[in-house]
């Protein structure tokens, strides 16, 4: 490993030496947002640098556990699924934040944005006349045979053609210190309730380090979701808006309570909800009550029997009818699941270009497609360099991370590459960059991601915040919530 | 407000109802434990069992503290063990997270994370009421919670109801035991279990006030039944579920809610003009078990008229 002990790297000495909590903290191949790798602080960084000088590991332990218990009397807790049992647990929290400088941001900012429109554009062009096909930009097949396509979006009419109201794109920072964007969820994303506990505990745990430093509010994220939604319904005086949630055993029930408490809107289930005459109502002690907005918190599959999965007893049977007859607006609307194809997403640089006609402001990662079969001989020669995934899966399910993974599974991954190439693609390992997190009573470099989330309505907003996810393990690239990672508060320095 | 809110929030109350009342008919039993000798130690918690189990009064097991404790506290397996009754009450919570302030949520939640780790065999000799005795305290504070920081609407007046009709209930049943026929069997209640029953509903105090300390097996009958000021009385759960019922779903059809306010006026009524020496001549099993009857009448016609009703026939 190229990691090296951070007390030994030259310069670090004379300046931390004296400063044990740092004692395991590694600069190594990943681009570190604090240290540089001489050791020297980032300016960014220099005040909380300092802050932290002055407390205590004590102190910084009361901190944490004032961060934990906050978190557990609050029942902010995640459901984990595994094989044979599922569990409820804390997403652990580390109390010190991570920092975007006013500058980065603004460039964050700007090409989200410029990236959510050419999103919508895709969406709304392959659902209309489908340009982008017939230009030969995208491969038709890619479109047809996903099974995020949904046929029955055809011509249907979008408010503000605005089909992602809702998108948390992960983003990663290269070596170089670049950000560049991972993936684009744009069903049904969540960690935005995690962006606004981790703010609300942190600021308690450390108010004087959050007045001194400067740090822009997120906490209007709510207002801003409630007006968006507004935005898509028609004019009127009262708009009625509801939460739609699976239930309380889906694993982010918190944030669609959260949400639904902050808005000040009904949070329901399918089984509240009836159609009748293709208009939607939910079943009040008073009687029933018409319904205008539908914020989903619940997965194509599972939001019709009728148009969807039969099976599924979460949803509410008729209710897509009611959206194609323009009675109701479902936020995200169905069928977006195709832009956040893993396929896909290797031509959004192109879409931003063939739709706006801009360079991207944002790159992606480098995308191996392994339909064609020359760039599938090329990642199966270079697994153990690879991350692979499966195009239509999230939260770190189905993937494969080559350097991590043994030889044995290494080989069975192949296999299943093999046998459905279509299925997978692949990308070089990227040293995620690392952070300080509190650890095990001293300071340590953790990997992270970042995931903002921007609101497409009749405007486009995003709260300065992120959801900043931690690979808690040591040198462990894999931030999912799912497979065991934390997250922190992100701050968005205001100059 | 949407049927399935209303319905939680009408369980997670019955539920802390009923921990509460475990809670301190343990607490006081455990408490007086010390001055009962061994026959009538068995008998009062044969008494307690049928109160809260719903048990046949003449088992003839033997009856040993611990393992009565255990059982109507930590049993998972009892559905109306106490830490069953909290676990319920907080997965009822939970499904409304977005209905109910963040302070009775944290408070709610705590109570359920404090009793679960507890292991009553470690706490048994010192002092295990000391818990119950906890546990009637964070109740009693979220309750307060619950006053001062929830908006008083219809949410809080299905709070209401689901706390009063449980609370009448329970209360019947423990007056059925030591009025009813289970009281004329074997040996009949005397001057200690009358104390006792009085401390199970927090009545001791409020009822020398009324009565002076001249305890009395009518009196006290009758101020359990009948007091109107005391906030354990049957006549006072009735009257508070029956305002309730009155605020609900005021834009519900009038039919529907016509259905729900006749039954509690019915009840009220009764209660109202009972009159205990008349009931304790003879018909004060069939009173009681008629109380418990048109509880369960009034719980059955909320439901048809508010939760589960008819989708076609309301368009």
């Amino acid at each position: 490993m190229q990691q090296n002990l951070f007390a030994a790297a030259t310069g670090a000495q004379s300046r931390t030496a004296d400063l044990a909590i740092y004692s395991k903290y590694r600069l190594g191949g990943a681009f570190d947002e604090m240290f540089a790798i001489d050791g020297t602080v980032r300016p960014p960084y220099a005040e909380l640098h300092r802050r932290i000088a002055e407390l205590s590991p004590d102190e910084l332990r009361q901190g944490q556990q004032a961060c934990e218990q906050s978190f557990l009397h609050q029942d902010i807790t995640f459901t984990v699924y595994g094989d044979s049992q599922t569990t409820e647990r804390i997403i652990p929290t580390d109390l010190l934040p991570r920092i975007i400088t006013a500058a980065e941001w603004k460039r964050l900012d700007a090409g989200l944005k410029q990236r959510i429109e050419a999103l919508n554009l895709f969406l709304h062009d392959i659902y209309a006349e489908g340009r982008v096909l017939k230009d030969g930009l995208v491969p038709r097949e890619l479109i047809y045979r996903s099974k995020h396509y949904r046929r029955e979006m055809r011509g249907v009419s979008v408010p503000h053609g605005a089909y992602v109201n809702v998108c948390g794109t992960d983003l990663v920072r290269r070596e170089d210190g670049k950000f560049v964007v991972l993936e684009d969820n744009l069903r049904v994303p969540s960690g935005v309730s995690y962006m606004l506990a981790n703010r609300d505990v942190v600021r308690r745990v450390f108010p004087a380090i959050f007045r001194s430093v400067g740090v822009s509010p997120i906490e209007h994220y709510p207002q801003d979701l409630l007006q968006m939604l507004k935005s898509l319904a028609p004019a009127k005086d009262e708009i009625s808006i509801v939460v739609l949630s699976p239930g309380v055993f889906n694993s982010a029930y918190f944030e669609h309570a959260f949400l639904a408490r902050q808005m000040g809107v009904e949070l329901v289930e399918g089984r509240d909800l009836v159609v009748n005459d293709n208009a939607v109502y939910a079943r009040t002690t008073s009687g029933l009550k018409r319904v205008d907005v539908i914020y989903r918190r619940i997965d194509d599959d599972f939001m019709d029997p009728l148009a969807f999965r039969s099976d599924s007893t979460l949803g509410v049977a008729g209710v897509f009818n009611a959206y194609r007859a323009g009675n109701v607006v479902i936020a995200n609307a169905p069928g977006t699941g195709i832009a956040d194809d893993k396929a896909v997403y290797a031509y959004v640089p192109r879409m931003i270009r063939y739709y706006l006609a801009e360079e991207p402001i944002l790159d992606n990662v480098e995308t191996f497609l392994c339909r064609e079969p020359k760039t599938l001989a090329h990642v199966l020669a270079n697994l153990e360099k690879l991350v692979v995934k499966a195009v239509g899966e999230s939260g770190g399910y189905g993937m494969l991370v080559g350097p991590h993974a043994s030889k044995a599974e290494r080989d069975a991954f192949a296999q299943k590459l093999k046998a459905e190439p279509d299925n997978y693609i692949a990308q070089p390992t990227i040293q995620l960059s690392t952070v300080p997190c509190f650890v095990d009573g001293g300071i340590e470099a953790r990997h992270v991601d970042l995931r903002p989330f921007i609101l497409h309505g009749a405007e486009t907003t995003i709260a300065p915040g992120a959801l900043t996810r931690v690979a808690l393990k040591r040198g462990s690239l894999v931030v999912n919530s799912s497979q065991g990672g934390g997250s922190k508060d992100t701050w968005v320095l205001r100059r | 407000m949407l049927s399935r809110v209303a319905d939680n929030l009408y369980w997670m109350s019955r539920y802390l109802e009923r921990a509460e009342h475990v809670s301190r008919l343990l607490a006081v039993k455990l408490e007086t434990m010390i001055e009962q000798s061994g026959e009538h130690a068995e008998i009062s918690w044969r008494r307690i069992i049928a109160a809260l189990s719903g048990d046949k009064f003449a088992s003839t097991e033997t009856i040993e503290a611990f393992a009565a404790t255990q059982a109507l506290a930590f049993d998972r397996l009892n559905p109306s063990s106490l830490i069953n009754s909290l676990r319920l009450a907080r997965d009822n919570g939970r499904q409304v997270r977005e209905q109910i302030s963040t302070e009775m949520w944290n408070r709610l939640n705590r109570l359920h994370l404090k009793l679960s780790p507890v292991n009553l065999a470690a706490i048994w000799d010192d002092q295990p009421s000391h818990i119950f005795r906890d546990i009637v305290d964070d109740l009693y504070m979220l309750e307060g919670i619950v006053y001062s920081t929830m908006r008083h609407s219809e949410g809080w007046d299905f709070l209401q109801l689901g706390r009063y009709i449980e609370r009448a209930q329970l209360v019947t049943r423990l007056l059925d035991i030591h009025f009813g026929p289970a009281s004329r069997a074997g040996a009949s209640p005397n001057y200690v279990d009358w104390i006792t029953l009085l401390r199970f509903c927090t009545g001791f105090e409020a009822y020398c006030k009324v009565y002076t300390a001249a305890i009395r097996r009518n009196r006290v009958a009758e101020f359990l039944l009948f007091d109107a000021g005391f906030p354990h009385s049957v006549r006072f759960a009735v009257e508070r579920l029956a305002e309730a019922l009155g605020r609900v779903a005021v834009g519900a059809p009038a039919a529907r809610r016509w259905a729900c306010e006749r039954l509690a006026g019915r009840l009220k009524a009764s209660m109202d003009f009972g009159q205990i020496d008349e009931l304790m001549g003879s018909s004060i099993d069939a009173f009681l078990a008629n109380i418990s009857a048109q509880c369960e009448q009034i719980h059955n016609a909320v439901y048809a008229a508010y939760i589960g009703y008819d989708a076609e026939s309301a368009l």
